[in-house]
């Protein structure tokens, strides 16, 4: 049966108090700290030795579907009409629109230490202590739209420079490419100013807190925005019909790329799937 | 460093299979580092104004050709040490980075720019350019994790079994 991902901000109270039910429930049942450290340990940076499957990699948006889908499991044993709710932050651009209400995420961080202390993920429910983190910090923080330097969250014209490559990734497939929809979508850019991190980098830093760092996984909203991502792939695929996922076979020996990238057909660590696999998820899920 | 002529370190050319045993020898080494520290108490009581993104690093203090740093950066301590890091000569030099005596683990990009857990979606020029942003980032008295964490790629497949990650 294929189930529905929706617009976060089209939920109904219902829709909302079941996903935050289930969050909680997985949260509860220690599950979701694994999705934390499991994100923190697949973060491998392309200037190191090693297979990077999740970042500064073609399989980026491979491995964040599996991902979600590993997330969207966990929250369907527990409801079985729960999904994973998308945020298109093209449209819900402010600090106060979806999904950062109190029957959903709860608001933006406090000035003081940036707790976020409205909604069901504030700490002070005993529901959302976080457990797997980067600092021995225990609850949310949240610095949306970067009050001391603020960033705006990135436009659909943005967005749409990444959609109309046609091509899906080129060489040396890491963080450095300038081309090919994976990392105009991952947003790795050069120098130093507002173009060195578009897309999906800029969001996390938008976001701020749990969000900028390895541990982004703590706030909820990490599968948010990861949803409206894979929702792009598919707009891409749907768009670019002749165009697949790159590479199609592995760098050989000769390429400094040699075993560091996971080609069309290779297993995407740590699953047992490969990217050829995931590209169809019209059998699974769709987007509303 | 050793670096070769497009500018990456030699080290990063090992494949991925040394990788964890790497890291685990890399936070013995910070641990080292942070108990030979006197701990700085941090004095914050409220969030501190501060240098903002993409202000700081204007040159010099710390640089890519710079051996190591200590300095005290908006009431914290930094330290960085460029050390032999590996048990082989292949392993190479590697950054040591503590804030306050916790470890700071650095991650270096393919254009040679320098990204920490802290500060994990864009990129440093130099090691401390990445350990001032990952200050800037840090709340009153919030600290790295310590000791008690597990080292970064210790058990980097462990939930696959139990929890049905497998297709």
């Amino acid at each position: 049966m294929v189930y529905t991902r929706k617009d976060v901000s089209t939920l109904t109270a219902d829709e909302r108090r079941r996903f935050v039910k289930a969050m909680l429930e997985v949260k509860r049942r220690g599950e979701y700290d694994e999705f934390v450290r499991m994100h923190i340990d697949h973060y491998v940076s392309d200037g190191e030795g090693g297979l990077r499957t999740a970042h500064m990699a073609p399989s980026f948006l491979a491995w964040h579907r599996r991902f979600l889908l590993e997330l969207e499991k966990a929250l369907r044993r527990v409801d079985p009409s729960v999904t994973v709710p998308y945020w298109d932050w093209t449209r819900d651009r402010t600090a106060t629109a979806a999904p950062w209400t109190a029957d959903l995420l709860g608001g933006n961080g406090r000035a003081s230490d940036r707790q976020v202390t409205t909604g069901p993920f504030a700490y002070a429910t005993g529901n959302w202590t976080l457990k797997e983190n980067v600092t021995d910090g225990e609850f949310l923080t949240r610095d949306l739209g970067r009050s001391a330097n603020p960033i705006e969250l990135p436009t659909a014209a943005e967005l749409e420079w990444a959609l109309k490559d046609p091509v899906y990734d080129t060489a040396p497939w890491d963080s450095t490419v300038t081309e090919g929809f994976r990392n105009k979508l991952e947003g790795w850019g050069t120098g130093r100013g507002s173009a060195a991190w578009r897309n999906h980098n800029r969001v996390h830093r938008w976001v701020g807190g749990e969000m900028l760092g390895g541990a982004s996984v703590n706030d909820p909203v990490f599968w948010l925005h990861h949803a409206f991502i894979d929702l792009v792939w598919t707009r891409w695929q749907a768009r670019h019909r002749v165009h697949r996922y790159l590479p199609a076979e592995p760098p050989g020996e000769a390429s400094r790329q040699y075993r560091r990238v996971v080609a069309r057909k290779e297993k995407l660590p740590p699953w047992n799937v490969t990217p050829d696999q995931l590209e169809d998820v019209s059998g699974i899920y769709r987007y509303a | 460093m050793v670096v070769d002529v497009d500018g990456v370190p030699v080290s990063t050319r090992q494949p991925g299979p040394a990788r964890a045993g790497t890291r685990r020898e890399m936070l013995r080494g910070l641990l080292g580092v942070a108990a030979g520290l006197a701990l700085v108490p941090v004095v914050a009581a409220s969030w501190p104004p501060g240098p903002l993104d993409g202000a700081h690093g204007t040159g010099g203090a710390g640089g890519a050709a710079g051996t190591g740093f200590d300095e005290v950066y908006r009431g914290r301590r930094i330290r960085g040490v460029l050390t032999p890091a590996g048990r082989s000569a292949a392993d190479g030099a590697q950054w040591e980075v503590t804030v306050d005596g916790r470890p700071l683990h650095l991650m270096r990009r393919a254009d040679g720019t320098w990204l920490s857990m802290v500060d994990h979606y864009r990129s440093y020029r130099t090691p401390l350019e990445a350990a001032r942003a990952a200050v800037d980032e840090l709340g009153p008295g919030e600290m790295l994790r310590g000791s008690d964490a597990p080292a970064y790629g210790d058990h980097p497949h462990d939930m696959g079994g139990r929890h049905g990650l497998h297709a």
